[in-house]
């Protein structure tokens, strides 16, 4: 039988494209606002796909821990650590095309890095595209919720700036709970100065509308999931996260509303 | 406000929603129909708690099908067909009830924008468990697990 030893230099640089390969995958996969579970279903399967004997891997929101046993007295762990996670549900969808590819054995290691290498590296953000859509949805919003003309339009001002200083914060590393904080305040008040150039403006269709992408709908319902799953440590976390971002989006509502009623009221 | 109107809104508003969370192309129909058929049934069990969780969990079904139909995550379509549900108004309302002093509305407010919140992840995650374990059991004669 082989030890690694004789194996040598070759058997080392695959195994660790394997490794690059596999934490690769999951790492996007948890920075794209996948679930914790995907990531840990997609290690194991790519790992069977490259004949991994055994793989122990363990995934929370802001982390990922591994083992790879390969043979009988050599095993590699890795920890990768998830610093920013957003929403990119393109990169989602691209990271399961390559694991269903590595899992039916039509992709090698060293193919499969480089196409998640691929997947990372793409960022073409249309920046103005991303502020029309915000915007686009924020009014659209609060014409369902019962707006017109007026609302439509305040609404679409709040949605662009909110999209604006949202990209700002994340370039300059604000934490998430302080622009959710800030972004609420934002809303408020661009909503409630709308009010003051079209007297007769309904704000709470318009408020509501904007801050409706903003509030965390599906967070709370992936924590759930996973607590029912038995994932106890990342449900929780995500269920905290959730309802901090509440409570922060509320808290800057409320600022700008009880100032706006001492100011004008 | 008439019902289409709002479900017209509905669509497009998921439809913009989509394109902030780079959803596919390909995706983006398919979700902007199933949140305006989850909105729909909001609307039409006048927007209480209950509405919440069976618009819920059409949507999640809904989205499952599509999942199981193009052989995609799940996730992909829910994150933004769940969008028009989320008790946006609720959490506005309850702010200003705050803000004005008025305990009693906002507490009740508040604890209604609650158990909406609850009532979708409830949902979803009965749809989610429900597909899961359907899964299993055609492996399971073809004794392929």
């Amino acid at each position: 039988m082989q030890t690694h030893n004789e194996l040598g230099d070759e058997w080392m640089e695959k195994v660790s494209q394997v490794l690059d390969a596999v934490c690769l995958a999951a790492q996007i996969i948890l920075e794209c606002g996948g679930e914790t579970y995907r990531a840990e279903d997609t290690v194991e399967r790519m790992c069977k796909g490259f004949g991994v004997p055994k793989v122990d891997v363990l995934a929370l929101p802001t982390g990922l821990m591994l083992t790879l046993a390969m043979g009988e007295e050599k095993s590699l762990t890795r920890i990768v650590r998830v610093h920013r996670r957003s929403i990119h549900l393109k990169k989602l969808d691209q990271c399961n095309g390559v694991s269903r590819k590595v899992a039916s054995g039509e992709m090698n290691a060293l193919e499969a890095l480089e196409a998640l290498e691929a997947i990372k590296a793409e960022c073409k953000d249309r920046k103005w595209l991303m502020i029309g859509a915000s915007a686009l949805s924020a009014s659209a919003f609060a014409v369902m919720l019962g707006g017109f003309w007026i609302e439509f339009f305040i609404a679409l001002f709040c949605g662009a700036a909110v999209q604006f200083i949202s990209v700002l914060m994340a370039r300059h590393r604000m934490p998430g709970m302080i622009s959710g904080l800030i972004t609420g305040a934002l809303t408020t008040l661009l909503a409630l100065l709308g009010t003051l150039v079209f007297p007769g403006a309904n704000v709470e269709p318009v408020i509501s509308g904007s801050i409706m992408p903003l509030l965390p709908g599906l967070a709370t319902t992936n924590g759930i999931r996973d607590t029912i799953r038995g994932d106890l440590v990342s449900g929780g976390a995500r269920i905290m996260e959730a309802i901090l971002c509440a409570i922060m989006l509320a808290a800057g509502i409320g600022l700008v509303l009880s100032m706006w009623r001492g100011v004008i009221g | 406000m008439s019902w289409w109107m709002q479900l017209i809104a509905c669509c497009v508003a998921t439809i913009a929603y989509s394109a902030l969370v780079r959803l596919p192309r390909k995706a983006i129909a398919i979700t902007a129909l199933i949140a305006s058929a989850g909105y729909g049934i909001y609307l039409l069990m006048d927007q209480s708690t209950m509405g919440y969780f069976l618009a819920s969990l059409l949507i999640g079904v809904l989205c499952e099908i599509c999942a199981r139909i193009m052989k995609r995550a799940a996730t992909l379509f829910m994150t933004a067909a769940i969008i028009p549900l989320v008790p946006g108004v609720g959490l506005y309302r309850t702010m200003r009830y705050i803000v004005e002093g008025n305990a009693q509305m906002a507490l009740s407010t508040g604890t209604a924008t609650l158990l909406g919140l609850c009532g979708i992840a409830l949902a979803l995650t009965v749809s989610t468990v429900l597909f899961a374990n359907l899964r299993r059991i055609p492996k399971k004669k073809d004794g392929t697990c």
